[in-house]
């Protein structure tokens, strides 16, 4: 008896909430109109921290600044994820009725290729890749080695001592590209220039873009060969090479954004001589604008030299007058297409250092 | 035991005459390697000093995995209990300074080593099962808390503000003195000169303090009543218990120093080497420290040699990737030199695979100017593979590490 009572208590109870649930709903839509909504999902690394999530997310809060009709809906990325939890975190997004929808990271790849296929009409961009054939997808892809290109430049006018480094993060073709830009860069100042180079990490081993210990170790050992510029495309591992360089009264160069800028790069600030930028935040805002304005085409979009996507920082002001004026000559030089920026380190040669 | 001093291998590792010849030539080798080959950075101060910061997580997540094992507990947990060392020792490290932020690692670690034990022997969970669970529950915990902590303190889901760091110190005169001696390129002076100066120029203090954990294991396994007490229980808990051992009690307390171990070599890297914590930063090192205990046989001394082939790869690695193919030269002779002494023994097979083995490689440096990184990352874990395949009739665990134990009951 007492059992009956209870259950027709609970399934009550059930109705009420079902009823007032479906109220709140209609209400929520009586009041405000329904926005339109815009995810985005990000890499390991948070959307506040200073790097390229953050870089895409000020392109996106850019757009929904001057778009208040668009709401947005973000999920970060971890340390544990596989392709499968990548999937489910597009899958959510698509399911809170995000569409268009803003990727960060090439490590999303195999996800968005199949999230992709399954929502046909949702429309996706991708950080750092392009998934070719893929009619709902366009990528942004950085002409990352014209930045290390030009920062190279600036290392070679720099080095005193006639000798600079080069840490990787993952031994990748992504990275191998900023490795042959920077390599570039210093052989086209001076071919005589001693070079040294090393990786934190080998594939599928991808703990080198989070390793600032073994960037520090790796920085240390090339100042302690002669180097005194090193320059690291390796995330949050470049953080133990300014630190290194700190220590040694050396210099360091960061990479993707102003990394002086960065809060946990603040003890080391004085010795980041720049940073090789690459502007994700200029290309999310142009996918977004384009899928507003219904130009949106699939496949690879290039930012480069030509149109703002990449680029150097003078934070600080430890590049002299000089050396700026000739790192910018460069870089209009290849935005004219004069110098053409190889993305094979093996093509270029220096002196083992 | 008996089989063990039969052996001939055994024999000359264990009599100290010939370790300090082989190692003696081994040094001399090195020295003229380097001398032939110019590449300086193999015995340098530096390299010296980086394989002693790559090695102290490795040894201390080590040392943690021999602590539970010689107790007669499989300890799959420790990248967990590191994890929530990193974790304790940065946050604990930016609120109250770094050396709080060391002892705070410790205590994170301890209590994942206790909830270990909890679940392991007196809930009686599969010890794999358990270790497991505690790896995925470290990472997860790690995350949550610093949702809760470290936004809002200047750090971010995965990162924590920086910490103050703890200082370093060098031995006044004798260090500059051996540097500038080990730059002076002289055959095996200047290379010894070089170590020992890494081994004495700003070391970190808390590097000191680590380190004074292999000791201490080893007097505390090997010299008092408690260290005898565990060992037995990971032998042959029924029997300790019938003599009146509390296994319970002495895995517990074991479990315990196994999780402080890990989480004291977690706060190193996040309170020491990096300056802040970083999430995913211990990257697998804990796995790392259980094959450096199967490396070094579940002895001190053993576990001390597996983390620091281990960190020694990683120095030379990141620093200088042709110090690397120079040690192919040493390679080649070792290999060589143990041929020849087949031969004496008109062991056909063995001079053939030996020499095989020199031939092999002199091309091989011949050829290429360096050796894929791919390689040399993979090495170490190569060598351990050797070892559990061809000496694992030599290794020793303990008999009862992964059996699960009842009190009172015969197992």
């Amino acid at each position: 008896m007492q059992k009956k009572t209870l259950g027709r208590a609970l399934a009550g109870a059930v109705a009420a909430s079902l009823a007032l649930s479906v109220v709140s709903l209609n209400g929520t839509a009586a009041s405000a109109a329904p926005k339109k909504l815009v995810g985005i999902a990000f890499d390991l690394g948070g959307k506040e921290q200073p790097g390229f999530n953050q870089l895409a997310y000020i392109g996106f809060k850019a757009f929904l600044k001057t778009h208040p009709g668009w709401a947005e809906k973000d999920l970060q990325g971890n340390a544990a994820d596989t392709d499968a939890s990548r999937a489910q975190r597009l899958k959510l997004l698509i399911a809170a009725g995000a569409n268009p929808v803003v990727v960060v990271g090439y490590s999303y790849e195999n996800a968005l290729k199949a999230v992709a296929k399954a929502n046909p009409k949702v429309k996706f961009a991708i950080v750092d890749d392009n998934i070719a054939g893929a009619k709902n997808v366009e990528g942004l892809l950085f002409k990352a080695e014209q930045g290390s290109y030009l920062v190279g430049a600036a290392a070679a006018l720099s080095s005193k001592s006639k000798s600079v480094g080069f840490i990787g993060g993952v031994n990748i073709p992504l990275i191998q590209a900023f490795e042959a830009g920077f390599k570039a860069g210093v052989a086209k100042i001076d071919p005589t220039i001693k070079y040294q180079s090393a990786y934190a990490s080998n594939p599928p081993d991808f703990s080198g873009f989070n390793a600032p210990d073994k960037g520090h170790e790796s920085a240390l050992g090339m100042f302690q060969n002669g180097a005194d510029v090193v320059y690291s495309a390796a995330g949050s591992t470049g953080q133990g090479a300014h630190k290194a360089a700190f220590e040694q009264k050396k210099w360091s160069i960061g990479v993707d954004a102003d990394e002086a800028l960065y809060a946990s790069n603040a003890p080391y600030k004085t010795a980041i001589l720049t940073s090789a930028l690459k502007n994700v935040d200029v290309g999310v805002a142009s996918f977004l604008s384009d899928v507003v304005a219904n130009k949106f085409t699939p496949d690879a979009h290039l930012f480069d030299a030509a149109n703002g996507g990449v680029g150097f920082t003078t934070t600080g002001g430890y590049l002299s007058a000089d050396i700026v004026a000739k790192v910018k000559a460069l870089q209009k030089q290849i935005a004219s297409g004069a110098i053409v920026v190889p993305t094979d380190p093996k093509t270029v040669t220096l002196p083992q250092g | 035991m008996s089989t063990l001093k039969e052996n001939r291998l055994w024999r000359i590792i264990t009599s100290p005459s010939r370790m300090m010849l082989t190692v003696a030539g081994v040094v001399i080798l090195v020295s003229v390697v380097r001398q032939f080959t110019g590449i300086s950075d193999i015995t340098s101060p530096g390299a010296a000093g980086a394989t002693i910061r790559f090695t102290i997580p490795l040894l201390m997540a080590g040392l943690g995995g021999l602590w539970a094992e010689r107790s007669g507990v499989i300890n799959i947990g420790l990248e967990g209990m590191m994890i929530l060392g990193t974790w304790f020792g940065a946050w604990f490290g930016y609120l109250y300074g770094p050396w709080v932020g060391i002892f705070a690692g410790a205590v994170g670690g301890a209590l994942a080593g206790l909830l270990h034990a909890i679940l392991t022997v007196r809930v009686g969970i599969d010890q794999a099962v358990s270790g497991l669970a505690i790896n995925l529950l470290g990472a997860g915990t790690a995350r949550f808390l610093s949702g809760v902590f470290f936004i809002g303190a200047g750090g971010d889901v995965n990162v924590s503000p920086q910490v103050k760091s703890i200082s370093s110190f060098t031995v006044p005169g004798l260090s500059p003195f051996l540097t500038s001696l080990g730059q002076k390129h002289i055959l095996v002076i200047s290379d010894v000169a070089g170590v020992v100066a890494g081994f004495i120029t700003s070391i970190n203090w808390a590097s000191l303090v680590m380190i004074l954990a292999l000791p201490l294991t080893s007097w505390i396994l090997w010299k008092t009543r408690f260290g005898l007490r565990m060992r037995f229980c990971g032998e042959n808990p029924s029997a300790a218990e019938s003599l009146g051992v509390n296994v319970y009690r002495t895995r517990y307390i074991a479990l315990a120093v196994s999780g402080a171990l890990a989480g004291l070599g977690g706060a190193y890297i996040s309170v020491v080497v990096t300056g802040n914590y970083l999430e995913g930063q211990t990257a697998g090192r804990g796995y790392i420290g259980l094959a450096a205990v199967i490396f070094g046989n579940w002895q001190p001394a053993g576990v001390l040699a597996g983390a620091a082939l281990f960190g020694l790869t990683d120095a030379l690695r990141v620093r200088q990737s042709t110090s690397v193919h120079a040690l192919l030269l040493v390679v080649i002779v070792l290999a060589a030199v143990y041929s020849l002494t087949k031969l004496r023994k008109k062991d056909w097979k063995g001079f053939g695979i030996n020499l095989g083995i020199a031939v092999f490689v002199l091309a091989y440096y011949m050829i290429n100017k360096v050796v894929p990184d791919e390689f040399v990352t993979f090495f170490p874990n190569l060598t351990t593979i050797l070892v559990l395949a061809f000496l694992s009739q030599k290794l020793r665990p303990p008999a009862m590490a992964g059996a699960p134990y009842r009190k009172g009951e015969e197992s």
